[in-house]
């Protein structure tokens, strides 16, 4: 494990800044875990998914927008998202895609989450990391052979419990300001 | 210049014949035909009243966003003198894109292909070396702003139109603003968007959205049906159809398309305060036991001084809840009640904005009063993200359904089907009745949705004036 202060970091409000190198043991532990994860979801378990998520989740997707110009970097809108859930509303949406009538699901969608460039950064918890990915999500949906994509970065803070980890906190920076999907009746 | 023969399409229809009066039927070709989607780009985008935006997105001098009425990209500004414009945003010059951010604040709009300026009133500053008047000699400055539409804001809703010279917005709205005011205009500070809206794309025809916008309450028992099966809307998965939940009110039509859903206020009651005999309870008790929509309990008292003394009663006894406006504004100002005890309201507006006529652009505005207090804002606008839009469990079904119709009128044999109208109340409206438009009592039926039809055929159908 390396320590050495990142100015990618402190973008994402990252505390103590201190670097977890690919290949170390954490690295490869957490890497492992968003695998898992991956599946959980591309194969419909959404109930073991559950598990994976803390009691004080902030799952969040806050909107995007194209500025010109001199805020043209300012692009990413706290005040909505497409997203804007805690561990509860999660619970109900998972309660809810196992009625007999979550249409929006039902047929499901067969999904693939490729989660990549994943970047950890210890914080001032020693057993919280902050978490970086990038997801590219491929929806297909009924007989239509065009993939419905979404691409985006994940910023998690996950935590190790015993046994595993538990993501306490998602930020989801989709790409686009028009999404291109009917709806986000999946998990990002 | 459209002529009356414009109204044939190039097979020898005649658009007059996709709806059939008598038995209450509309074409399944209106959600697939590329010509008729011209003709409504025409005669509907470019002749009615769209909103646009609302005051608070763009609070000071020089804010702007930009924004769609049909296929044509305007930018809503507001000046120094604290107007507010709405124009193309096209360059005269040559056609280029001139604000190419979705929002922002400018005092001067540049055209970065050549460099002509405008003003955020729209008009024409100048062109770069002045000296050679760039701008040329046929067209005086005054001839070279943007092209303006017509504007008017109401209870801090933008809305523009193109036609400079038609019907004013208080004629568009009709008598339905006697009910929307209950909606906008309902308390001191008003409402306040949160943010910019929510947009996604749908791959369906406008029109499955759009008529669906005018008061399909009877929808909401079978494509809502998860809803109920999880208890969130106080039934369960048996008693859902023999409840029928929020089926019974009273649905007001308009003779311009628009509509609102009065749900009883003993239905709410019932389905979110367990209690069904609200006999002994006055207007007061009731605003104040469970206020309308996004109403703070301390606020209730600010409604009386917004409204007339009918309309403060109607909101005690058969508020207005979700609805549309013609031709593409949904309404929905609703209960949405929560697991964990914070507040359960959600204050939403859609415009479904077309692209094409396998397209349509879903925006979703957030709303808020504007002096509510803060958590309940922050709650607010949580319900609104988990119920509405891109992943609202209520409203992610109904995008996943309006493909499947516009797939439908792709078929040769399927274009040739129609939506049927044929469940009707008519118009019965009680004798104590307060309010004015078209007044159906009783479980929601096909009216409004008709009355929706009839006026897209009106304006599809006549001269162009």
């Amino acid at each position: 494990m390396t320590s050495s202060a990142s100015a990618v970091s402190s973008e994402f409000g990252i505390s103590t800044a201190a670097r977890i190198s690919l290949g170390t043991a954490v690295y490869n532990e957490l890497l492992e875990f968003l695998h898992d994860e991956a599946a959980l979801l591309d194969h419909q378990r959404f109930e073991d998914w559950t598990e994976l998520l803390a009691e004080d989740l902030a799952y969040t997707a806050p909107l995007r927008q194209t500025r010109a110009g001199p805020g043209r970097y300012s692009n990413i809108i706290q005040a909505i998202g497409h997203f804007d859930d805690d561990y509860l509303s999660i619970m109900s949406r998972v309660g809810r895609l196992g009625t007999k009538s979550a249409w929006a699901e039902d047929p499901p969608s067969r999904t693939r989450r490729l989660v990549t460039n994943v970047r950890i950064w210890a914080t001032a918890n020693p057993d919280e990391y902050e978490v970086v990915s990038y997801l590219l999500l491929s929806r297909s949906r009924y007989e239509e052979s065009d993939l419905q994509i979404l691409t985006a970065e994940r910023r998690d803070l996950i935590r190790r419990v015993k046994p595993g980890f538990k993501i306490a906190r998602r930020e989801i920076i989709v790409d686009q300001s028009v999404l291109g999907m009917q709806n986000l009746a999946v998990f990002l | 210049m459209l002529t009356e023969s414009k109204s044939v399409l190039a097979d020898g229809t005649r658009v007059e014949d996709l709806i059939n009066r008598e038995t209450r039927e509309v074409s399944m070709r209106v959600l697939h035909d590329r010509e008729l989607y011209e003709l409504e780009l025409e005669r509907l985008f470019a002749k009615t009243w769209l909103l646009l935006a609302h005051d608070s997105e763009i609070p000071k001098s020089g804010d702007f966003v930009v924004r769609a009425m049909g296929e044509d990209q305007v930018i809503v500004s507001r000046d120094r003198t604290n107007e507010v414009h709405v124009m193309l945003n096209v360059c005269p010059h040559r056609g280029m894109r001139i604000c190419m951010g979705e929002a922002g604040n400018a005092q001067v709009h540049r055209c970065i292909y050549h460099g002509w300026a405008f003003k955020p009133n729209g008009d024409f500053i100048g062109a770069p070396i002045e000296r050679e008047q760039m701008h040329g000699d046929v067209f005086a400055k005054s001839e070279l702003g943007l092209r303006k539409a017509r504007v008017a804001v109401y209870g801090g809703l933008i809305f523009a139109t193109w036609n400079i010279e038609g019907p004013s917005f208080d004629d568009f709205l009709g008598e339905m603003k006697w009910y929307l005011d209950m909606l906008f205009c309902r308390t001191d500070g008003g409402l306040e968007c949160v943010g910019p809206p929510q947009r996604f794309i749908v791959p369906a025809n406008w029109k499955a959205a759009a008529e669906q916008s005018a008061s399909d309450g009877f929808h909401t028992l079978t494509a809502h049906r998860s809803l109920m099966e999880t208890g969130q809307f106080g039934n369960d998965e048996e008693s859902i159809y023999a409840n029928a939940p929020a089926m019974y009110g009273i649905d007001i039509g308009s003779p311009h398309g628009h509509s609102l859903r009065c749900i009883p206020a003993e239905t709410t009651f019932s389905m979110f305060m367990g209690m069904s005999d609200l006999k002994n309870l006055g207007t007061e008790e009731r605003l104040q036991l469970l206020p309308p929509p996004g109403i703070p309990k301390e606020l209730v008292p600010q409604l009386k001084t917004h409204m007339d003394a009918k309309q403060y009663e109607l909101l005690a006894k058969a508020p207005p809840q979700v609805g549309g406006m013609f031709p593409n504004v949904l309404i929905a100002f609703i209960y949405a009640p929560r697991e964990d005890g914070k507040y359960g309201g959600a204050l939403t507006l859609h415009t479904y904005v077309p692209k094409g006529p396998d397209h349509v652009e879903f925006l979703n505005w957030i709303f808020v009063e504007k002096d509510a207090p803060e958590q309940m804002k922050r709650d607010m606008v949580a319900n609104a993200v988990r119920t509405t839009g891109t992943s609202g469990t209520i409203e992610q079904d109904d995008s996943d359904m309006w493909p499947h119709q516009s797939r439908a009128a792709r078929g040769v044999i399927g274009r040739q089907g129609t939506f049927k109208y044929g469940a009707m109340l008519g118009q019965n409206k009680p004798a104590d009745w307060p309010g004015g438009a078209y007044v159906y009592e009783g479980f929601t039926k096909d009216d409004t949705q008709w009355d929706w039809w009839q006026y897209y055929f009106q304006l599809m159908t006549a001269n162009n004036k």
